[in-house]
């Protein structure tokens, strides 16, 4: 075993942390501008074999880039776009996937998968949303909820439940009978309710097997909740830094308040809270080749450590930073609205637990 | 980054658990897993058959025992000893007096000391906490005057583990009175068999007898059991928190308890239907097996870090000291929950029992063992201290002033 970066990783973790904090601090920055630093630092071909036109980056430097990312508050759709669609498009293969992910590649489209649907919570594994067969090709009617990053010039990709059993639909933007619904999340994002009221699409868009999508799909998933894991890293990460620096600056009753013993102890739990959780994700990283029971016990297990600790982290940074860590104009807050965010994100602790009981816990995967 | 064991730590760990399977007698390895309390030869063959392999003291310099192996594979080592319920080598030994003795000690201490210590064949307690020294350890009054060729040794150590069963006890005394209570403290051995030294049992809650008061009333104690120098005791205890951090983390026995508390709540009724699958009793598993899983993985990162170059201890080991004990106590009141109104009934330790087990059959033990586990957020540095290290070592948060 060996934690130590790579020297080709260090390079790539100083690389991306520079990209995204000059991004963060750049106040003319616009989606274009954004998207544009990703695909020059080669960000969007990152996770994707040399031969389909990547640079082969594993879990590892996903972890390194999305650590980065929730330092510094990325808004970009890298999640949805590059590292779930794009990377369920690379899996899926054949003629209109691989044409999609060379639109992803080189940075003029943009993808969103589009996962949950209304009452059912996160269990994406039977969607509601139905696929008939048409004389142009398919029908899709249905609705999807809280799709992170869908707007009206995004893709998307949408499963659907055809006779065959669990179909995988492209949808071009503005495609007749779709209609989006985008909220902005707390966190600065944006995130859609969509209808999809027959839609018809041709028969090339219909992409991967009926049989076997609900499995790609599945590790699809798993992969992103570890992406999001280390987002909360990083972002708590950097909450912690703030919240120490705030502790030793604040005077009150003639001493920095970081000298009184409870708040120190607080302090060192957040600590604690933030090193389970890194172990953790590391541990579910190196399970993603695992088969795939003992691959989602080890994802859920991570997930539901990460929410925990991220509640427990971020609400104490409020508290410590008093009237302060309420007031949207100071960072502490924007960290804490975005690790509530990537909370909710694929599942709360409860969902998770569940996940990891169904399959037997972490002793049976193991 | 390497976040696997490599073919040649999957080997070794294999390795480690064929031998102790196959060496330690099975009745050794019921009572660890039952958590009883173990007769001293059989902690001294069980030592005695790790120490013939290299697994009894492999973090010392080769020449005195040690192995050269890494500390990832020493981490598997103490995993694998741990898990399959065979007794550690004597941590007082082991991991104490033998690391300071090899590092500061004369040659003539090494001879004569080391590799009986590695062996068992020569059994040491600590003599470092008294009645108004636990924290605040530097605090310590016991003093060791010097007399010509000895010292003359008084007062009273306390909390001492197993000195009803020790030789030799390692002491550290006040030699000097000195501005600051660190110095003027000296690491001193001490032979039991010494006229002037009473031993009394203190009976904890947990039914057993484990630790004691040491009283010293005049002790001569030659001058040659004197480690390293005079007045330089509190650096090498402070050394030794920067030795062995393989077992900080107790990950091997915390792995060990939750299979047991597995194994009875498969085979246990629960409010309806087995204990298992209970949904709060089943949570309340899952959350214990994620944290052992992640402080696994905390304990890796520890020791395979590079470590800290200023050469003293990780401040990050405080966190494996913290949530191990946590894990622990998380498992003791899972194994006493599995067991309903069984577990009061079935006897408790009795600490003046004369037999080895002090009364206790399989399902007892558990009862004790829930008391005994709040020892762990106590000893070492309770966990309130471990708080205090990572706020001002690891985040720098200040002291008033």
């Amino acid at each position: 075993m060996n934690f130590d970066l790579s020297e080709e990783q260090r390079m790539l973790a100083d690389a991306v942390g520079k990209l995204f904090e000059a991004q963060a601090e750049d106040a003319n920055v616009d989606s274009h501008k954004l998207w544009n630093g990703y695909l020059e630092l080669g960000l969007l071909g990152l996770p994707f074999a040399e031969e389909q036109g990547g640079f082969g980056g594993g879990q590892e430097e996903i972890m390194l880039v999305m650590e980065a990312y929730g330092r510094t508050l990325g808004t970009a759709p890298y999640l949805q776009s590059v590292l779930m669609a794009g990377r369920l498009l690379a899996l899926v293969d054949g003629g209109t996937a691989s044409d999609a992910l060379s639109g992803l590649l080189d940075g003029s489209q943009k993808y969103a998968l589009c996962l949950f649907e209304p009452d059912t919570r996160y269990r994406w594994h039977e969607p509601g949303t139905k696929a008939e067969r048409s004389d142009a090709g398919w029908t899709l009617s249905g609705e999807k909820r809280a799709v992170l990053n869908a707007e009206t010039d995004t893709h998307l990709i949408c499963p659907a439940t055809t006779p065959e059993g669990f179909g995988l639909f492209l949808i071009p933007p503005g495609a007749s009978g779709l209609s989006l619904r985008e909220r902005p999340t707390p966190d600065g994002r944006i995130a859609a309710d969509i209808v999809l009221d027959g839609v018809e699409i041709a028969e090339a868009a219909a992409i991967g097997d009926p049989a076997n999508n609900g499995a790609l799909v599945a590790k699809i998933v798993d992969g992103a909740i570890l992406a999001c894991c280390s987002e909360a890293i990083g972002a708590m990460e950097k909450l912690l830094a703030l919240t120490v620096e705030y502790l030793g600056t604040r005077n009150q009753f003639g001493a920095p308040i970081g000298s009184f013993q409870v708040l120190q102890h607080r302090a060192a739990d957040m600590l604690i809270a933030l090193e389970q959780t890194r172990s953790m994700t590391i541990h579910a990283i190196s399970m993603m080749d695992a088969p795939p029971t003992q691959r989602h016990v080890a994802v859920a297990a991570a997930k539901a450590l990460t929410n925990r600790a991220s509640r427990f982290v971020g609400s104490q940074a409020i508290q410590l930073h008093g009237g302060m860590g309420l007031a949207s104009e100071y960072p502490a807050g924007r960290y804490f609205q975005r690790l509530t965010v990537l909370e909710n994100m694929f599942g709360d602790s409860n969902h998770h637990l569940t996940e990891m009981e169904k399959g037997g816990g972490l002793a049976a995967a193991l | 980054m390497e976040l696997t064991f490599t073919e040649g730590e999957r080997r070794f760990r294999a390795e480690v658990r064929e031998y102790l399977l196959s060496n330690i007698s099975e009745n050794i390895r019921q009572s660890v897993y039952e958590e009883r309390p173990l007769p001293r030869e059989w902690q001294v063959e069980s030592q005695q058959i790790l120490n013939r392999a290299g697994y009894a003291v492999p973090h010392w310099p080769v020449e005195w025992g040690g192995r050269d192996w890494s500390a990832v594979k020493r981490t598997i080592l103490v995993q694998e000893i741990d898990q399959n319920s065979v007794p550690r080598p004597l941590p007082f030994n082991a991991a104490l007096v033998g690391p300071v003795v090899a590092a500061f000690g004369t040659e003539e201490q090494k001879r004569r000391f080391l590799a009986p210590v590695a062996n068992l064949d020569m059994w040491f307690c600590q003599g470092f906490s008294e009645p108004n020294a636990g924290s605040d350890l530097a605090s310590l009054k016991t003093s060791a005057v010097r007399e010509g060729a000895h010292y003359q040794v008084n007062g009273q150590k306390i909390w001492t583990t197993a000195a009803h069963k020790a030789d030799w006890i390692f002491c550290l005394v006040r030699t000097a009175q000195c501005e600051r209570k660190q110095q003027g403290i000296s690491f001193l051995l001490i032979d039991l068999a010494t006229p002037g030294i009473t031993i009394r049992p203190i009976p904890t809650i947990d039914g057993f007898h484990h630790v004691n008061e040491v009283y010293f009333d005049d002790v001569r104690v030659p001058a040659e059991n004197l480690v390293g120098e005079e007045g330089r005791g509190w650096d090498y205890a402070k050394y030794l928190l920067g030795q062995e951090r393989t077992s900080l983390g107790n990950i091997g026995f915390s792995q060990r308890r939750l299979d047991r508390v597995r194994a009875l709540a498969k085979a246990r009724r629960g409010e309806a239907g087995p204990l298992i699958d209970d949904p709060d009793f089943r949570r309340r598993l899952s959350w214990a097996e994620i944290e052992l899983k992640a402080l696994e993985i905390t304990q890796m990162r520890v020791v395979a870090s590079a470590g800290n170059p200023a050469g003293g201890a990780d401040p990050k080991t405080s966190i494996l000291k913290i949530k191990g004990s946590e894990i622990l106590q998380d498992a003791a009141e899972l194994l006493l929950d599995t067991l309903g109104p069984e577990a009061l009934t079935a006897g408790f330790a009795d600490s003046l029992a004369s037999d080895d087990s002090q009364g206790l059959d399989a399902h007892s033990s558990v009862l004790s063992a829930y008391f005994t586990s709040r020892k762990y957020s106590i000893f070492g540095g309770s966990n309130e201290i471990q708080r205090n290290i990572l706020a001002k070592a690891v985040l720098g948060l200040g002291s008033k002033r």
